[in-house]
């Protein structure tokens, strides 16, 4: 019995340990540390362009240019069920239940259903794809037909997307819808075609109170930085941390 | 080394050439450049058509209506916002002075009652911009419905434009 207690020398002892603290810092130095980015307003590299958008939910009216600017510009199905671009309306009444509307996107106007008596608040909140910096749609692509380009903007490969829905799924925004007519997925550009021409997208070109702001968040003298630094602005479903770079100003927790 | 482990070996380098042979012929050319994704894509995206114009070109034929809108209410909104993308007509409309436009340069002509609505119809959403001093912005709210209702009797409803000169309201 004694012997066998004392079977470990002491030589033993170091060996296995230094093996295994050897081991564990090896295995130690593979895992990568937790990098969340909540507020994606820093831009990775300061080099080159980032571009981020702001909207002041107390400055928006609700008209829908922005929605109906975006069908026409990038030629989305005029079905009520196709959006890159919309707005909601969101009724919070005095019982605490929230109403959410969005009649057509907003491109035909909104109709107060609600009467003045039961209403809590209410206020208009125009949606569009966040352009998230570690965006969960291009993760869980399987072909690479969707990217996010090193401006900071998530775009779709048309020719090489084979039209699996599986990033329509994983956009916790719900800011991707399958073309009917080419069958593969589309989604806001943030007018990439305008941007490289050196025009502003277009749903920020037309917002008639100038509630969206558009810029680049690399430079710190632009608009969009000076909007943020301003306000106290928040992204939509922080918690999921797709380092969403769409800001909204004076944001209820409501939204979702 | 024994025989079957040989063997074993040549069909695996027969397999991994292949699969070399095959994803060289079948990768997009430009598949990985900078990423995950044929960079080729990003240029492609840009290849689309515009359709909305930039802020100056209305004004610098319609001169008189910007003399209007200077000085009204709605000198900050650009004609886009009512009137629909211009890029084609602002281009074009040149060629055709003193004869008709065709009609894929008319533009569109905002008059009827929901026109308006759009943004003047009243909300519970929107009292909040009626009342904002702090940015002097200040958008007159109606109820479509009810202000100044159209006469039934007459053939044609009364239109907002009928009273209220949009460019200058």
């Amino acid at each position: 019995m004694k012997n066998e207690k004392n079977s470990l020398t002491r030589r033993d002892f170091f060996k296995a340990g230094t093996i295994l603290a050897s081991g564990v810092a090896i295995a130690g130095s593979a895992v990568i540390p937790y990098d969340g980015v909540l507020f994606a307003a820093e831009a990775p590299g300061a080099k080159g362009k980032w571009y981020g958008i702001g909207i002041d939910i107390n400055k928006c009216i609700g008209c829908g240019r922005c929605a109906n600017a975006c069908k026409q510009e990038n030629n989305v199905p005029k079905d009520p069920f196709y959006f890159r671009s919309w707005v909601e309306q969101y009724t919070i009444k005095n019982d605490g239940s929230v109403l959410v509307e969005s009649p057509n996107g907003g491109i035909d106007g909104f109709k107060q259903s609600v009467p003045d008596k039961e209403i809590f608040k209410s206020f208009f909140v125009p949606k569009m794809c966040n352009h998230c910096a570690k965006s969960p749609c291009t993760q869980v692509c399987p072909v690479g037909a969707t990217f996010e380009t090193e401006e900071g903007i998530v775009l779709v490969d048309e020719n090489y997307c084979i039209g699996c829905r599986y990033c329509v799924q994983a956009c916790p925004y719900g800011c991707r819808y399958i073309h009917p007519d080419k069958g593969t997925v589309d989604k806001c550009t943030l007018c990439f075609h305008r941007l490289k021409k050196g025009y502003q997208p277009a749903c920020f070109e037309i917002c008639p109170t100038e509630a969206r702001i558009f810029g680049d968040l690399n430079d710190p003298g632009s608009k969009l930085n000076y909007f943020l630094k301003n306000h106290t602005c928040m992204v939509v479903k922080p918690h999921l941390n797709t380092g969403s770079k769409l800001f909204y100003n004076a944001i209820s927790p409501e939204v979702r | 080394m024994p025989q079957h482990i040989k063997r074993l070996i040549g069909v695996f380098a027969i397999f991994i050439v292949l699969f070399l042979v095959m994803r060289q012929v079948l990768k997009p050319s430009s598949f990985g450049e900078l990423g995950h994704f044929r960079a080729k894509a990003i240029y492609e995206n840009t290849l689309r058509p515009m359709h909305y114009t930039i802020a100056d070109s209305c004004t610098k034929c319609h001169k008189s209506i910007r003399a209007d809108k200077d000085q009204g209410f709605h000198k900050k909104l650009k004609c886009e916002v009512c009137h629909g993308p211009g890029l084609k007509h602002s281009l074009f409309a040149n060629q055709f002075k003193g004869k008709e436009l065709p009609d894929s340069l008319i533009l569109y002509k905002p008059g009827e009652r929901k026109d308006c609505a759009i943004c003047h119809q009243i909300n519970a959403a929107r009292i909040k911009i009626l009342f904002d001093t702090i940015n002097n912005t200040m958008i007159k709210q109606i109820d479509v419905a009810e202000h100044n209702p159209p006469d039934l009797k007459a053939n044609e409803p009364a239109k907002c434009i009928d009273c209220h000169n949009p460019h200058q309201p």
